[in-house]
């Protein structure tokens, strides 16, 4: 039976554009005054970092559909070239903007604040012609190689998103000599902002390393004559098998419609702006690539060198100073954390509050001589993570360790294997994924003999297992040793395993066999309560929406009067203010220097308040072809924790950006109002809360006299 | 409070599965559930035995079982096979590998023991279970190959039998039908209710059924698509039963599936299941339904509770299979009398004689029941009521007893009046061991003594005192009447008895004052 289509393709945003909107958001960020200088270096070079890497998964895949005469339209009645058509326009502009914020508004503000970026090697004086000459001679031209193309030489292969220098040249003392092309790779192995001798003023002065190269390219070619030479740089489309992450939606259709794939295609070009017609002409024609396909650059390409500058010696004035994380009231200093959590359960929001407890969990259950077992879900875990080595350390001292090591995480295939096999090594069982399915969901389960039996210890989150993102990464965790939730744990160990579901599950649900009716049940009893006149609302957070029951699910409670209150950080393919559709519903997004990777949902369920936290955003993969997790927060005063957090991230109005009916997000008016961050305020929040647990303690801090016996 | 934690595997035809339990004075509870579907029985039904892959397999299963068991901490397990196994012809091999490869030592139930299991594990959930079979209860055991039903009454046992409507062996039976015929409900109708007729009309008679305890591979999952808004475990009327198959038949068996959360299993099968469950609820006219969610593992769980003296139950499990013998023995026409007195004799020695035999609680109950069966074979055959006695033994269930168990009580029977023989020679025609030939010698040593004292079958001898004297076993007897025959008959059967144990039995009359 098909399901007749209420909604039309004009109700739903397209994702790829949804998420240049979004990288549009954070170039806001580099754009806006009231953000530190080097912080908006840092947004600026994450928004070119991000783009390409969608060039290299997204673009690369749509073209893959084009390449396979696909022509079935997406959510928002797109084909795949017409996407294309519309990503370009929308990517063009938003170099153009990247480039002018970097020139006009970024350059001339360094040089105020004393750190002098020479564009142009031209622009050098003598004095500073010398030094990068000598380190020229030093440093660059050992490890250069030069490759003139002529008949007998063919075009190289130019290396995905390197940075190179292409020449044409003419042979010396040879009139009639014919113009050849030549190109040299600007070395990854040296570092690409060169700093030259300060200034008299004690200004830093930097140039960039193809400057130098460019300065220097005729001791490169000696018998030529150099006519002209400029810095390019392609991306090609990429192994898709790595990339999976991003783009396995899409995946799945090439699949079906590709037999042969064109790999390593070129489809970005980037030159410098100003670049000879024929020089740029031979780079088209040798990289087989289109006029739309060339980006001129009117500045220094490839951007992420600025999260380099960002890094620089000194400056500290125009840094956010480094953010430490504050402790957990109940458990900082000296704890048992069994016996904390045994208390109550325990929330974590990171990274306002420190992911110290659940490293001390795995380091105690690892020491701790009542401790049976450890159970983990590992995703992307960093390189040198205190995780592993506890739950090595664990097997060592003979507990049982299972492990399941995620293969399928982007780009840590390699990394994750090295230690997967490490703890192999170390006597744990290590699970290698699930056939078919990624594992998303972040889990621990620590099991305990104590005087009363079998105790589970259970930690869930909504981010990965990796101390160093949960510095940057807004997640919440529970540590909990509710007998239902262990339960659960067990029974979600237990099907990672291979074996069969539980009976039923008492608070955990699961994706991909039950999440997906679960939000959808969710949120029709809400759009129902609504229908019989009662008061129903929605607040959800999440990276990304895309789903389209979802979509649809809450477009039929919007119109059943359910007030809707979404905050999305990214792509978004719903849509707001739609008469008729979506009139309830409001969209916001929140960038700022943590990035929001929380997935809360909230349910008013007609005064029974709901709330759930997940490793699970409302995007297909998510609810299909992964194994996540939502969990129920149903300690009252966590809840109400929870709650308040959403209050706080609606009312946010610095960094908040809102969709308009149009698609565009637009900041809010602050005019008459109190401002508020939201990030600065939960900052703030965490060091309170130790600061009053702290004085309670003090307090408490009294010798009780014996009683007479 | 110390706790236990126990695991039990059960293997059976289409599943493997293990639950872990935390046992103490109070409580049993489940830690963890492990299933892993694995279609042995398609295997051994078909092939007649188990594909090398499938061993594999299992031993992989069953290592990974030890894996958990230790994620638990639980130190004693218990690994039982049932009709899957039972039923091959290699099943020896078989369990030699899986010993060798995984350290798995898994014990192959027989119908009867693990009937048995099924019904102590009802003990061990319900809470109400002494109540319930206060009042007549059939516990009905739906299986793949049969059906076993046992009565209560007045909380004993009153019978318990095997029909061989089993809903996989339905279904394999009617597996054309279920491709041709639209009325396929009605055809498993009715070739049940021919068997469950005949059950009617020998075991059931007149006897009210009020309450009908029902385990089977989907019953929890019935129990909780009825009970969807209860949270304790309770029963259900015979009319929500039907309302809910009336509205079952009205799907197809996919969208069944579906609403009852059965994972993906095959569609006659649920049908047949639904169809059975309900001709049992109508023949029966039971008003309420109980159906816990239960499996071999939880009845092995509460075993070894009860066994390691963790849990004591309200309920005396020993007395049902006892209450089986019995009402065996009467079928048979047992002279209760006699049976009553030999059964005093028989336990005394036993009791006195500790020191002589060595025994154990559990071979107590063997020679209990070899006594109220010994004479069962007249029945047939006053001539060579040996031989029919064994007969009717090996082919009788007697619930809670497993088939060594039945083949010793068979053999001590028989070597009641027969002489006994070798090993070497017994061995040929038995699969007992050298250690349990031996527990039927002794045994019939004592069953030889008692029998001999009631010879005359009139109760002359009602109690006895044993005391052992140096190489003499004295028996006094505080009697007036003649026991010459009794005393002239022991003295033909000391001999083996002296064989056996080296002590001479000698029957003295009580000095009256």
């Amino acid at each position: 039976m098909e399901k007749t289509e209420i909604y039309k393709p004009e109700h739903y945003e397209n994702r790829e554009l949804s998420w240049l909107k979004f990288n549009e958001r954070i170039l806001g960020e580099a754009r806006d005054k009231e953000n530190l200088l080097f912080e908006r270096l840092k947004f600026l070079s994450i928004t070119a970092s991000n783009l390409d890497e969608f060039f290299m998964v997204r673009v690369a895949s749509l073209k893959d559909l084009v390449h396979a005469d696909y022509t079935k339209k997406d959510i928002a009645g797109l084909s795949a070239k017409e996407q294309l058509a519309k990503i370009n326009v929308a990517t063009h502009e938003m170099i153009n903007r990247q480039y002018s914020t970097y020139n006009r508004s970024l350059l001339p503000q360094l040089a105020e604040n004393g750190l002098k970026v020479i564009s142009h090697h031209e622009d050098l004086d003598e004095e500073q012609k010398k030094f990068v000459d000598h380190y020229f001679e030093e440093n660059v031209y050992p490890v250069l190689t030069p490759m003139a193309v002529d008949s007998s030489r063919p075009f190289p292969l130019i290396r995905n998103k390197s940075l190179n220098i292409g020449a044409l040249l003419k042979k010396k003392n040879e009139k009639k000599a014919e113009e050849e092309f030549a190109t040299v790779q600007v070395p990854a192995v040296l570092p690409r902002i060169v700093r030259l001798p300060n200034d008299k003023d004690g200004n830093v002065q930097v140039i960039l390393l193809e400057q130098i190269i460019e300065r220097n390219i005729n001791e490169l070619f000696l018998s030529y004559d150099v006519v002209c030479a400029h810095p390019y740089r392609i991306m090609r489309n990429a192994d898709l098998t790595i990339e999976e992450d991003e783009a396995e939606d899409l995946l799945k259709e090439i699949q079906k419609q590709i037999k042969k794939r064109q790999w390593g295609e070129a489809i970005r070009l980037e030159v410098e702006d100003g670049m000879e017609a024929s020089l740029l002409k031979i780079l088209k024609k040798e990289l087989h690539i289109k006029s739309d396909d060339i980006y001129e650059i009117n500045g220094p390409l490839d951007l992420t060198f600025l999260m380099k500058m960002y890094g620089m010696e000194g400056f500290d004035a125009l840094r956010a100073p480094k953010h430490i994380p504050a402790a957990v009231p109940r458990l900082h200093g000296d704890y048992n954390i069994f016996d904390e959590i045994a208390r109550g359960d325990i929330l974590l929001h990171h990274p306002y509050q420190s992911f110290d407890p659940v490293v001390k969990l795995i380091q105690k259950a690892a020491a701790d001589p009542q401790v049976l077992a450890i159970k983990q879900t590992l995703y992307r875990v960093s390189g040198n993570s205190p995780i592993i080595a506890a739950l090595a350390q664990a097997a060592e001292n003979g507990k049982q360790v299972s492990v399941l090591v995620e293969l399928k995480a982007r780009f840590d295939e390699e990394n994750n294997i090295v230690w997967a096999k490490m703890l192999e090594k170390a006597g744990c069982h290590v699970i290698y994924g699930l056939v078919g399915l990624k594992t998303h969901s972040k889990i621990t389960l620590v099991v305990r003999l104590e005087e009363e039996g079998i105790r589970r210890y259970v930690h869930l989150g909504t981010g990965n297992y990796n101390d160093a993102t949960a510095k940057l990464y807004t997640d919440i965790g529970l540590l909990t040793c509710s007998q239902s939730i262990g339960e659960d744990a067990t029974a979600v160990f237990n099907m990672l395993s291979g074996y069969s579901e539980p009976l039923h599950w008492n608070k955990l649900s699961l994706a991909p066999l039950w999440l997906r009716d679960k939000f959808l049940e969710l949120i029709a009893r809400e759009r129902d309560n609504a229908l019989a006149g009662k008061e129903a609302k929605i607040v959800a957070k999440m990276n990304s929406l895309c789903d389209k029951d979802i979509i649809d699910a809450l477009y039929d409670a919007s119109q059943a009067g359910v007030k809707i209150e979404l905050i999305v950080r990214g792509i978004c393919c719903l849509r707001t203010g739609i008469p008729g559709v979506s009139e309830n519903i409001t969209v916001r997004s929140i960038v700022g220097t943590f990035l929001e990777h929380s997935r809360i949902y909230y349910f008013w369920n007609d005064g029974k308040e709901e709330v759930y936290c997940a490793s699970a955003d409302w995007m297909p993969r998510n609810l299909d072809r992964r194994v996540e997790i939502l969990f129920p927060i149903d300690h009252d005063s966590l809840k109400e924790r929870i709650i308040d957090m959403l209050k706080i991230l609606l009312a946010d109005n610095m960094k908040a950006q809102i969709m308009q009916s149009d698609g565009t997000y637009e900041r809010i008016d602050r005019r008459g109002k109190v401002l508020l961050c939201a990030q600065d305020y939960f900052t703030e929040e965490a060091k309170t809360f130790l600061e009053k647990a702290e004085k309670k303690d003090e307090n408490s801090r009294v010798f009780i006299p014996a009683e007479p016996q | 409070m110390k706790v236990t934690i126990f695991a039990a595997i059960e293997i059976a035809s289409y599943e493997v599965s293990m639950k872990i339990y935390a046992l103490s004075p109070k409580t049993m509870k489940e830690i963890t559930y492990v299933r892993h579907r694995m279609e042995l029985g398609k295997d051994a039904y078909r092939l007649g035995k188990i594909s090398n892959e499938r061993v594999e397999e299992l031993c992989s299963v069953l290592l990974d079982f030890k894996r958990i068991m230790k994620e638990y901490g639980a130190a004693e397990y218990r690994a039982c096979a049932t009709a899957v196994i039972r039923e091959l012809e290699s099943s020896s091999l078989i369990l030699d590998r899986i010993f060798v490869k995984t350290g798995v030592q898994i014990e192959i139930l027989s119908n009867s023991e693990s009937r048995f299991l099924g019904y102590k594990s009802i003990a061990s959930q319900e809470k109400d279970f002494d109540k319930i079979i206060q009042k007549g209860t059939a516990i009905i055991d739906v299986g793949g190959e049969s059906v076993q039903i046992s009565l209560f009454d007045k909380d004993t046992l009153v019978s318990t039998q095997n029909i061989h409507i089993g809903t996989n062996r339905l279904k394999e039976r009617l597996s054309n039908v279920y491709e041709q015929s639209s009325h396929f409900a009605e055809v498993v109708e009715e070739i049940a209710n021919n068997a469950l007729k005949t059950y009617r009309k020998l075991y059931l008679k007149d006897r009210k059924i009020e309450n009908i305890i029902l385990i089977g591979d989907y019953s929890p999952y019935i129990s909780r698509y009825i009970n969807a808004a209860q949270t304790e475990s309770h029963a259900m009327s015979a009319e929500e039963y039907n309302a809910f198959y009336k509205e079952m038949l009205s799907k197809n068996p996919q969208e069944m599936l579906n609403v009852l959360g059965i994972p993906a299993e095959s569609e006659a099968l649920i049908l047949t299941t639904l169809v059975v469950y309900r001709k049992l609820i109508e023949e029966t006219e039971a008003k309420d339904i109980w159906m816990p969610s239960l499996n071999l593992c939880d009845g092995l769980t509460y075993d070894y509770a009860e066994k390691s003296k963790i849990l004591r139950s309200a309920h005396d499990f020993e007395n049902d299979i006892i209450v089986s013998a019995k009402n065996m023995g009467k079928r048979y026409q047992s002279n209760k009398n006699h049976v009553n007195v030999m059964t005093t004799l028989a336990l005394t020695i036993f009791d006195k004689t500790k020191s002589l035999h060595g025994m154990q609680k559990r071979d107590r109950l063997l020679l209990q029941i070899a006594v109220l069966l010994h004479d069962c074979g007249k029945f047939i055959s006053m001539s060579h009521s040996a031989e029919c006695s064994y007969n009717i033994i090996m082919a009788s269930e007697i619930i809670g007893l497993s088939h060594i168990e039945r083949e010793i009580v068979a053999n001590i029977v028989k070597y009641n009046s027969m002489d006994i023989i070798s090993y070497e020679k017994f061995a040929e025609g038995s699969s007992l061991n050298r250690d349990q030939y031996m527990k039927v010698c002794k045994l019939a040593a004592i069953l030889r003594i008692s029998n001999a004292m009631d010879r005359s079958h009139k109760q002359k001898i009602q109690e006895i005192r044993v005391n052992l004297k140096d190489t003499k076993m004295i028996l006094t007897v505080d009697t007036l009447e003649d026991i010459t025959l009794e005393q002239g008959l022991l003295r033909e059967k000391a001999e083996f008895f002296e064989d056996v144990f080296g002590v001479t039995p000698v029957l003295r009359r009580k000095k009256t004052m």
